[in-house]
């Protein structure tokens, strides 16, 4: 966005080629991890192991799949930490809440025999 | 393109030297969390309140969802690879790739599509119960970002054409799209996990 | 964005012609641009500088506030007297709906949207917002959403005499206004309750939201990345600092109600069964919903009203605002915990003990930041030279009588005393003392301050003092004794009470207060009138100012700064003015390129104005009329046509050169 970018000087488009050569080969892990990722959630959930196990490691694969793209694909990583702290907050919010509401309504504030339609 | 009071950053004068575009999208991206917080949030808390009164596990396929998982995974990342390029200037490489996100975000659509015409013709519909009201509706909106998403980068594609698109001026523009690309893709990792797989457990 | 791009003669061409001979441009798609025009009418619908907008903002604002204000009035004219039938219950339940959301989303929120507008570029020393096009969006896309939920009140008149009767889903409802109060309940929204009108809430308030939230986004961007050299986050005007706390809030707090509204227009459209009782859905889930936005939106209408207190009670003490650095961070506290305290309106719905108590103790502590920016405030007048100008009086009228409120406020928060005021006049009595007392006192105190500035024009004589003492004296006789009403156990929306129940005095004090303030609500208007027809010139600086707005001309050209200031201290212009010689602002010199000024554009305008068939297709379906779908898919087919216009017309821009206009 600045006058540099009218004119971009030749070392300044040299180094960017060589840093979009290394994400290059990020992409292509971060992107190969992913489907073996899922792959291995697909059949985890099939495994006769203790629910719970299974449950939290679901979560984590999830946490790392949400995290790595925002990271790496979505350039957070390498971009100013203004954008971390903008998503971050809604991020924070949305999970403040969503904890907050799952707590607050449940089973034991409902009258469930009063719904008789279930 | 840019569309900014450019005086500024014209003269200089641009005090943390982000991008005005970038930093709206993620703005956008940060409220849209709440949007889809909240969504997520009203499935989940009628599955928990009801847990008896739907069993999805009879309706949902795993294979078909993990394949449209799969999809949109690497359409992010042939996404991320069509920023790459525009940094990079090449703009035959980020048409190539453009074309690629469409043709994934088309697949995962339909894919969608059809998940959404099986379940309705095996019986369950918005007014079934709460599982088909929260479920659509969660999963519908997701599939709206989707389409709009196919529809800019349709969007893009054609006007990369015109020959307006210049490598460096229009870079931001597609970084903007690929971020809200990726967004999709992560709502949609949360989703497959929270919707799809726990209920398998 | 690269210069070349921007369809302008080159500086020497421009150079040889002032900037009112500049000649229309064409856009990239071919077309004329609209600037420049010579009507001023297509002027002021495509224009892009912020500070018409904040004009039309406020002019639109202050019309809607008296349409809310008509509303309260009918509303406390038929409370009068007991057993009045002035009005039936049926338009008694629409107009205290649409007096809330009237003054709430079409009144105080644009009117607080008109000063961020016009004062937050002045203020970082910027030449227009970070988005000028999404700024234009954001006023007309409220214009839309306000048309389309004030749109029942014409169908209304048009079934009382006759020509219009509700089919389809709504069949048989005669209720074409909104009537299920500000914060619409659960199930009483639901199709079995009320008509059409219900439909108008919901759509306008999402067209709103799409309005709060690109403007907020905007906002953001603007503050964060538009400042002058030297505007340190820490040197920014503290009107500034809150509005960019407001803009996160309500790009946080807004998505809950959309997504709510969401669901409740599924509901009564597609019959799921979100909030359907017989088919499982929790109406608490709506409380909840509305509540996660509804209580951030309280802070959103409050804290701009802090900001500009922080700026007048400075400007006429002569000090500097006693505690900067803690009043903003307060500033950032209540918007904060704003968002974890939603369930304090729904105590009596049964949460549990612990979140009960938990909520109950957040809201309290919520007094703490509000009471530290309150002890702040005295202390800016502590010691101080204070002048009795009319901003300063309403200034002052704000920080007792937002006080009052606020103790109000802290007896809700204690769970087992809110239990006894849910619902009764004492809330009533206690969000007008905040909204009434605090925050349109403060409201009017910005009026006041700025206007000199808006206009150039200086308010004459002495008709403040007598808005003040009216407004002050009628929002005490109406709002106080409500206090006691609802001790005495009057509920809220009540159409009418009998003789024998104790409340008729009471009624009839708070109705007789309702017209006082009435009246210097219009003495008020009349005032800004008398201003703007015959008011001498103002001056760039007519009340010996700090903040950087009054740097410049009253009222301010086109480009705010002629060359861009460069800040070295905080309140810069009264450390320019008083301060040492080593802090004056000082300004880059013109690179000899001039100032780029942003295009005006149609397309704002066509995407906004499609939200209006959108909107009105959408809730006429559900009351029967023929081709309503066909009108929606219009509408968005409009705002889609826009929005790709609008990105392929780019955005343009010419050049100014001030300085040769001088010479």
């Amino acid at each position: 966005m600045s006058e540099a970018d009218y004119h971009p000087l030749p070392i300044a488009a040299e180094s960017n080629k060589n840093s979009e050569t290394e994400k290059y080969h990020t992409f292509v892990n971060l992107a190969l991890g992913l489907a073996a990722i899922t792959g291995v959630e697909l059949v985890l959930v099939y495994l006769p192991f203790n629910e719970i196990f299974i449950f939290s490691v679901l979560l984590s694969l999830s946490l790392f799949k949400f995290v790595a793209v925002i990271a790496w694909f979505m350039h957070l990583l390498y971009d100013k930490l203004l954008l971390t702290l903008a998503f971050g907050t809604g991020m924070a919010i949305a999970t403040g809440t969503f904890i907050a509401l799952g707590s607050l309504i449940s089973r034991s504030n409902v009258d469930m025999d009063a719904i008789t339609s279930f | 393109m840019s569309e900014n009071a450019t005086a500024h950053q014209d003269d200089g004068h641009a005090s943390l030297i982000i991008d005005n575009k970038k930093l709206l999208m993620w703005l956008f991206l940060g409220s849209d969390c709440m949007f889809f917080g909240t969504l997520i949030s009203t499935h989940l808390i009628y599955r928990k309140l009801y847990p008896e009164s739907f069993d999805p596990t009879t309706l949902f396929s795993l294979e078909l969802t993990s394949f449209s998982t799969f999809i949109l995974l690497m359409s992010s990342f042939l996404m991320a690879l069509a920023v790459s390029a525009m940094h990079k200037g090449e703009l035959k490489s980020f048409r190539r790739n453009v074309l690629g996100v469409i043709f994934f975000g088309l697949i995962f659509l339909g894919c969608q599509v059809y998940e959404f015409a099986h379940f309705v013709h095996a019986g369950l519909t918005l007014s079934t119960n709460t599982f088909g009201s929260t479920f659509y509706m969660m999963t519908g909106t997701h599939g709206v970002h989707v389409a709009i998403g196919v529809f800019w980068l349709i969007c893009m594609y054609f006007y990369s054409h015109t020959g307006k698109m210049d490598a460096h001026e229009s870079a931001v523009d597609v970084e903007i799209a690929g971020l809200y690309w990726h967004f999709v893709d992560i709502v949609w990792i949360v989703i497959f996990t929270a919707v799809y797989l726990i209920e398998f457990i | 964005m690269s210069q070349t791009q921007i369809e302008t003669p080159s500086p020497t061409t421009t150079q040889a012609q002032p900037a009112h001979v500049l000649k229309p441009e064409r856009s990239r798609l071919g077309l004329m641009r609209p600037d420049h025009s010579k009507s001023v009418f297509i002027d002021w619908l495509t224009t892009v500088d912020h500070k018409k907008i904040g004009i039309m903002y406020g002019a639109i604002a202050l019309f809607f506030l008296f349409i809310g204000g008509l509303e309260a009035l009918i509303i406390r004219t038929q409370l009068i007297i007991p057993e009045n039938d002035l009005i039936t219950a049926q338009r008694y339940n629409q107009l205290f709906t649409m007096h809330g959301t009237t003054m709430i989303f079409l009144a105080v929120m644009p009117l607080n949207s008109a000063f961020f507008n016009y004062l937050i570029p002045l203020q970082i020393g910027a030449r227009d917002v970070a988005f000028p096009r999404i700024n234009s969006l954001s006023l007309w896309t409220f214009v839309a959403g306000a048309l389309v939920i004030n749109f029942g009140w014409l169908l209304q008149a048009l079934e009382m005499m006759g020509l219009f009767a509700a089919s389809g889903p709504t069949a048989g409802m005669t209720d074409m206004v909104p009537a299920g109060g500000w914060f619409g309940y659960a199930p009483l929204t639901s199709k079995d309750y009320t008509g059409v009108g219900t439909d108008f809430w919901v759509m306008g308030l999402q067209i709103l939201g799409v309005a709060s939230l690109s403007s907020s986004m905007n906002f953001i961007v603007t503050i964060l990345n538009m400042r002058a050299p030297g505007m340190k986050m820490m040197r920014m005007p503290v009107f500034t600092w809150m509005s960019l706390v407001v803009a996160f809030l309500i790009i946080f707090a807004f998505p809950a109600i959309t997504i709510a509204l969401g669901q409740l227009m599924f509901d009564r459209v597609f019959d799921t069964n979100f909030f359907n009782v017989a088919g499982g859905g929790q109406p608490i889930l709506w409380q909840h919903l509305f509540w996660i936005f509804g209580h951030p939106e309280v802070y959103i209408l409050v804290l701009p009203a802090m900001g500009i207190i922080s700026e007048v009670l400075p400007a006429f003490s002569k000090k500097p605002l006693f505690g900067y650095s803690i009043v903003v961070f307060s500033g950032a506290v209540i918007g904060f915990l704003g968002f974890a305290v939603w369930s304090h309106h729904m105590f009596t719905t049964g949460l549990g003990k612990v979140a009960t108590a938990a909520f109950s103790l957040l809201t309290m502590a919520i007094a703490v930041p509000t009471g530290v920016k309150i002890f702040n405030w005295v202390g800016t007048l502590w010691g101080g030279r204070v002048r009795f100008t009319a901003p300063m009086i309403f200034s002052l009228g704000f920080v007792w009588m937002f006080m009052m409120g606020g103790f109000s406020g802290i007896m809700h928060a204690a769970a087992p005393a809110d239990a006894q005021q849910q619902d009764s006049y004492f809330v009533i009595a206690h969000f007008h003392y905040v909204i009434m007392g605090g925050i349109f006192l403060a409201l009017v105190s910005g009026i006041y301050y700025w206007v000199p500035k808006v206009f150039g024009k200086m308010w004459k004589g002495t008709l403040s003092n007598w808005v003040a003492v009216l407004i002050v004296v009628g929002l005490n006789v109406t709002f106080f004794p409500m206090h006691f009403l609802g001790l005495l156990g009057m509920p809220r929306r009540t159409h009418t009470y009998l003789e024998g129940f104790g409340w008729a005095s009471y009624n009839m004090v708070c109705t007789i207060g309702s017209y006082i303030l009435a009246l210097g609500i219009l003495l008020l208007l009349v005032d800004l009138i008398r201003c703007l027809r015959s008011g001498e010139p103002a001056g760039d600086d007519p009340w010996d100012a700090r903040t950087l707005e009054w740097a410049t001309t009253s009222p301010p050209q086109v480009y705010n700064f002629a060359q861009t200031p460069v800040i070295p201290a905080r309140d810069a212009l009264w450390v320019h003015k008083h301060g040492p010689e080593n802090k004056k602002i000082t300004y880059e010199a013109d690179h000899g390129h001039g100032i780029h000024m942003p295009s005006n554009s149609w397309m704002p305008l066509i995407a906004s104005v499609g939200f209006v068939p959108l909107g009105l297709g959408m809730t006429l379906m559900q009351a029967g009329v023929p081709y309503m779908g066909y009108v929606a898919i219009f509408g968005l087919i409009m705002i889609t046509i826009g929005l790709i216009l609008w990105a392929i017309e780019g955005p343009g821009g010419y050049h100014l050169h001030p300085e040769q206009e001088n010479t």
